[in-house]
Order: C-alpha cells, then structure tokens, then sequence
C-alpha cells in the first residue's frame, strides 16, 4: 500500500500539467507508456524482493550483487531521487493550497499572489516557494522525532486519494465539457510524436513506487507470492487511475489549459466542472484541490521515510558514516539520515518544478537500469540461488528494462542539454560529490583500521569506522 | 567489519534455520546453503535469508553464497565432517572468515585447531531436557519457553546509546534493561550505559534489530 500511495500520490496532480504543455493530449499516452516501461523492471523487482529478504530497496539488491563503488553510487543517486521527488511534492503541494485557499476565497488565484513579505529578515520571498519549504520542515521534524505517525496510516491514506480521484473522473467523465472534448490533434504541432519521449522522461518519477514498495518487505508475510503480487497490482491500479485522471483532465480543460495551470492541472480542471454551492464546502472543486494538497503531503511523507531508509541502510552498511545508520537515543528514529535528507529537499524547494521532476527522473531511470542489471548479473555468478519468484522469459524482461529505460534516460538528458541545463549540471555535480565522498569515506576508513590491528573477538568487534 | 555481519550458514535444518532467524532478528544479513531442494524452498519462505541450494563444500556453491565478503560462516549440517570441510575451505578462500563449526561429540578441544569455534547442540538441548524434567520454580536463562530473548550486551564505543543514563534513551516497546554494569545491581532509570561495560538485557525478537542499533551502533 505504502508503493501506491506514493505512486497514486503526487505524480498524478503535479504532473499532469507539466506533461500536458510537452506532449498535448498524448499526455494520456505518456503515462500508458510509462506503465509499460516500467513493467519490466517491475519484474526484476519482483524477482529480487522475493529472494533476497532485505528492506531497503532497489540498494539491498544492488548491494547483494555489485562491488562497493557501483552499489554506493546505487545507493547515493537513490538517495537523492528520493529527496528531490520529496522537493518535488513539495512544490506541487504549495500551489495547490494555494489554489484550495482561492476556491473559499481566502487568496487571490494562485497566479496573482506573488511574494509574500519577511518582516524579520526584511526579504520578499515567493509564497510557494515558503510554502514548500514549510511542509518539508513540518513533515521532517515529525518524522525524525516519532515513528509512530509515519507509515501506519498509509493505507488510510491512500484509499483517501484513491476515492477522491474516482470522484474526480465520474464527474469529469459526465460533464458536459468532456461530451465536446477535443483531442485532436493528439501530438503538439512542434515534434510530434517524438515529443511524448521527454514528457515521458519528466513524469518517469511516478512510477518511483516499487522501490518504496520493496523497502518494507520485512514487515510482508507470505513474501513469495504477496511482495510479486503488490507489485504488480499497485502498478496495474496506478497506471488505470492514471490513465482516467489524465483522460478526464485532458477532456474538460484542455491540454493547453491543462499546461498554463502547470503544477495545479488537476485542481484547476476540476474547479472548473465540479458543482458549486454545494452546503458547507461551497465548491465541488474544492474536493479535488484537497485531494491534491492531501496527496502531495503524504506523498511527501513517504519519500521522507524512503530517502532516510536508503541514508540508514547505507550507514549501516558502512558506506556512509556510521552515524547516518544509527538510531536517535533519544527519539528512536534514524535521526542524522532524516535530518542530512531534510537539508538537501529543502536547499531543493529553489529548483523550479519542472527541473525537481527532471532531476528525480533522471535518478529513478538509472537506478532502474543498474536495478534490471542485478537481476542479470546474480542469475549469473548465482545459479544456485533460491528464487521464489522467477521472472517468466528471462533474460527478455531485464534486458527490454534496461534499453527501455536507457532510451528513456538518453532522450532526457538531450532535453535537459536543450532546455534544463542547470539540472543536469546538478546532476552531474551530485554523482562527482559521490565519488568525492566515497573516496573520502574509504580514506577515512583505512586509516585507524591500520593502527587497530586484527582485533576480532565474539562480540567485541570495534567499529571500523570510527 | 561493522554492526551488520554478513553470515552464511551451511544447513538449512533445525539448528540452521533457527539460527539464521535469530541472527535475522538482529539486524545481520544471512544466506543459508541448503543441498535438499524441499527444506530450500521452506526456508526461502520464512524469508529470513537469501538461500543458494546446493552442495556447501562445493566451492563455487561456497562463491555463490558470497564467502569472500562474509564476516563468518557456520558448518550448522547434521554431518559434524561436513561442516568441518565447510569452515576449513572458507577459511582457504577467505582468511579473515570467522569459523563456527557443529560438532557431535563432547571433544571441543580437538576441534579448535582448525575452526574459530565449535559447538554441540545435543549438549545444549541435554541441558534444557534436564532443566524441564526437574520441572524447577526456578529456570536459568537459556530455558525461557517463549521466544523472548535475554541476552548479555556490551555496548560499543560511539553506539547511540553510550554514555547516555537510561531515563535519556527510548527503548522499543518490548525491551528491559535488567542489570546494572557488571551485573551487580538491577538498572535504574539514572544508570548509564557506559561503552565497553556489559548489560543484561531481556529484548522481544522484533526489536532485537533496534536495541542492537542502539546498544552496538
């Protein structure tokens, strides 16, 4: 469930309009394509979740199989896809409340609140941009606090956004705007059909959800055939509830009114055809706009634990200092992971939506491949392994994965050359400071392990690292 | 080598699997060998481990199971020269491996030349029988009938826990720190943990994993 409703959470009401102003109508096909793309590497999840019984994701695996280096920058480009889809939602979440805020006409449409004025540091800083950096901090301090709230009401959660989208496509199916919809022509005049490909890229990230999924299949029973099964469920029910959303947004604004909303789509589309003067919350719309701010803050919740689970995996595993794996004595939580992802989402909330989303993308897209990679490599150097859950027509799936998302990520990055080039820059400034670090860290650790000598014993084992 | 220890485990049987679920428990990652494909396919279902069917004194079976970056290895089969051939081929291939080797004798000494440790379940389990046929009031620790654990911990230098008084750190639910260092007296809620003292402390399996992070870092 936890998968879902990252999956189902914001991509759908972030997205949606950045797609739309890149590939038109075929927004509708971005997604379908999506699930297909993504349906191979769902089987090497499937295939890896099932044998090896670790939480902690697409790394665990990555971390069975590959050296040190390659699965520490697995880890690393994880790591931060999850924080930057966590800036992400962030940034979804700010215009959609303010969207929530105008529809009972607390603020001006979300287009005519510019920045809103510091008192204390004298500075003007845009409302959304304060709005995302505020839910960050509020969703981090809770977590890194208390477990309690993070997690168990997922499940709520989800059936929550599941119901209010429902809600959303059976009114936007039946009004009357969606009977005259006009997708044609379906691809946008410039690029054609060509042009779905990067849309595909930027909206890749929704589909971050089997990760999420396979980092907490410690808690499955049953695992052989439920954690294939959740997999592969959640995928199905996020790719039709994707598929409606996008349909019935597409049909009642428009895909031109879809893009100018950008980051508001959904919320605006259905503004504009629920019913108003409904008792008490006035406004049809103003459901939906509440599913939206409702989902991108559980969305974001989730990658919050997600990034500080890879952190504390990492930590444990040595490959980042030791204390990013420890649990707070205080708080019982894996306090520095949560904290050092907390500073990286929010230096984050600067970026512009667009280049958060190309950026997470881009990382989920490669650790995919490297994810579809292991399957390959441990069928090889592990014949004898036991596999639960054996994907049917190996090699074809892994290896369809691996061009499929390699194709996805080339088309990417020759688009962010064009049109982003400060978020592959930071891209690439990432992977060099993981390097950098890794390097530092091995130093780091080989040296007092020299002075320590071979001091094993049953229980006394120092730590290396410190 | 830190906290997390990478074990194998020769022996997908009794002795092994409750073994790999302990050490599960507690945070380390384990992979079982397991020659009969059936007792693979029901380990593999508890999933605790990651499991490689096949012969354990096979080394490329052994390669398999990754002992070139394993902290340890424990010959846990029924057949004592097995598990002797397992432990002494993992040392052959990596040196720095910790050795645990199941025996069927009393004779631990003359197996200490070649493995890092031996042990005798059947000994073990005599003691338990013996302790449950008296049918004392009174049992000692390795007889709890449930599947609480109470186990002896030194806590490591830089463990979160370290240096902290008791009242300062949130244990899981489920956990009780008993003695004092030593030994000596029971906990209070002004102890301290000091690094390097041991503590006895009764943990339910599921938080095992947390109360290690915490007492071991």
């Amino acid at each position: 469930m936890i998968g879902m409703g990252a999956m189902i959470g914001a991509g759908i009401f972030v997205l949606t309009g950045l797609a739309a102003e890149i590939a038109g109508p075929a927004a509708i096909l971005v997604f379908a394509l999506n699930g297909v793309v993504t349906a191979f590497t769902g089987l090497s999840y499937a295939e890896l979740a099932a044998s090896i019984p670790k939480s902690g994701g697409g790394y665990a695996f990555v971390r069975e199989v590959f050296a040190d280096l390659p699965s520490y920058l697995m880890g690393w480009m994880l790591w931060f896809a999850y924080m930057i889809a966590g800036a992400l939602y962030a940034l979804g979440f700010a215009p959609n409340f303010l969207e929530l805020l105008h529809v009972y006409g607390i603020v001006p449409p979300p287009e005519a609140v510019g920045a809103i004025s510091l008192p204390v540091v004298d500075a003007a800083l845009p409302a959304t941009f304060l709005l995302a950096f505020l839910a960050v901090l509020g969703l981090v301090s809770l977590n890194a606090v208390s477990t309690a709230a993070s997690g168990s009401l997922e499940t709520v959660f989800t059936i929550v956004k599941v119901s209010i989208l429902v809600v959303f496509v059976a009114f936007g199916a039946t009004a009357p705007m969606f009977s005259t919809a006009e997708f044609q022509p379906l691809f946008p005049a410039e690029g054609g059909a060509l042009a779905i490909l990067p849309a595909m890229g930027l909206t890749f990230i929704a589909f971050e959800g089997y990760d999420l999924i396979t980092t907490v299949t410690e808690e499955v029973e049953n695992p052989r055939e439920n954690i294939p099964k959740a997999i592969f469920v959640s995928l199905a029910a996020t790719v039709v509830v994707y598929l409606a959303v996008v349909t019935v947004a597409v049909g009642t604004l428009g895909a031109q009114g879809l893009a100018e909303a950008g980051e508001a789509g959904i919320a605006q589309a259905a503004t504009s055809f629920m019913p108003t003067g409904l008792p008490i919350i006035q406004n049809g719309g103003a459901i939906i706009v509440f599913g939206a701010v409702f989902s991108t803050l559980t969305a974001l919740n989730a990658v919050v634990i997600a990034s500080s689970r890879v952190a504390f995996s990492m930590g444990r595993e040595g490959q980042l200092l030791p204390s990013f794996g420890q649990i707070h004595h205080r708080y019982g939580t894996p306090f520095v992971a949560i904290v050092a992802s907390a500073v990286v989402m929010l230096g984050s909330v600067v970026l512009p939506t667009q280049s958060a989303g190309n950026m997470s993308s881009l990382f989920f897209l490669l650790s995919f491949i490297v994810v579809n990679g292991s399957v390959i490599k441990l069928r090889r150097e592990r014949p004898d392994m036991n596999r639960p859950y054996e994907m049917p027509f190996y090699p074809a799936p892994p290896v369809i994965g691996i061009v499929l998302n390699l194709v996805l990520t080339l088309v990417l990055v020759e688009f962010l050359v064009r049109t982003d080039p400060l978020a592959l820059a930071l891209s690439a400034a990432w992977i060099g400071l993981g390097v950098v670090t890794y390097f530092g860290l091995n130093r780091l650790r080989t040296e007092p392990d020299a002075a320590e000598g071979t001091a094993a014993g049953d229980e006394q084992v120092p730590l290396e690292d410190d | 080598m830190g906290s997390k220890l990478d074990v194998i485990i020769a022996g997908g049987g009794r002795v092994g699997f409750e073994t790999a679920t302990i050490l599960d428990d507690r945070g380390h990652d384990v992979t079982v060998v397991e020659r009969d494909q059936a007792r693979a396919d029901a380990v593999s279902d508890e999933y605790v481990a990651t499991v490689i069917s096949g012969d354990a004194s096979n080394p490329s079976i052994l390669e398999q199971a990754g002992v070139e970056d394993a902290d340890a290895i424990a010959g846990l089969t029924g057949l004592a020269g097995l598990n002797l051939a397992v432990c002494m081929e993992a040392k052959d291939m990596a040196p720095d491996i910790r050795t645990v080797a199941r025996i069927d004798t009393r004779a631990k000494e003359s197996y200490t030349r070649f493995v890092d440790q031996v042990l005798f379940p059947e000994l073990a389990g005599a003691r338990t029988a013996a302790n449950e046929i008296i049918g004392s009031d009174v049992e000692t620790l390795a007889d709890l009938t449930g599947t609480l654990d109470i186990m002896q911990i030194r806590v490591a230098e830089g463990a979160p826990a370290a240096g902290r008084q008791l009242s300062e750190i949130r244990f899981p639910a489920g956990t009780l720190v008993v003695s004092d260092d030593d030994g000596d007296r029971i906990a209070r809620p002004d102890t301290t943990l000091d690094a390097g003292k041991r503590y006895v402390v009764a943990v339910e399996p599921d938080v095992a994993d947390e109360v290690m992070n915490l007492m071991r870092g």
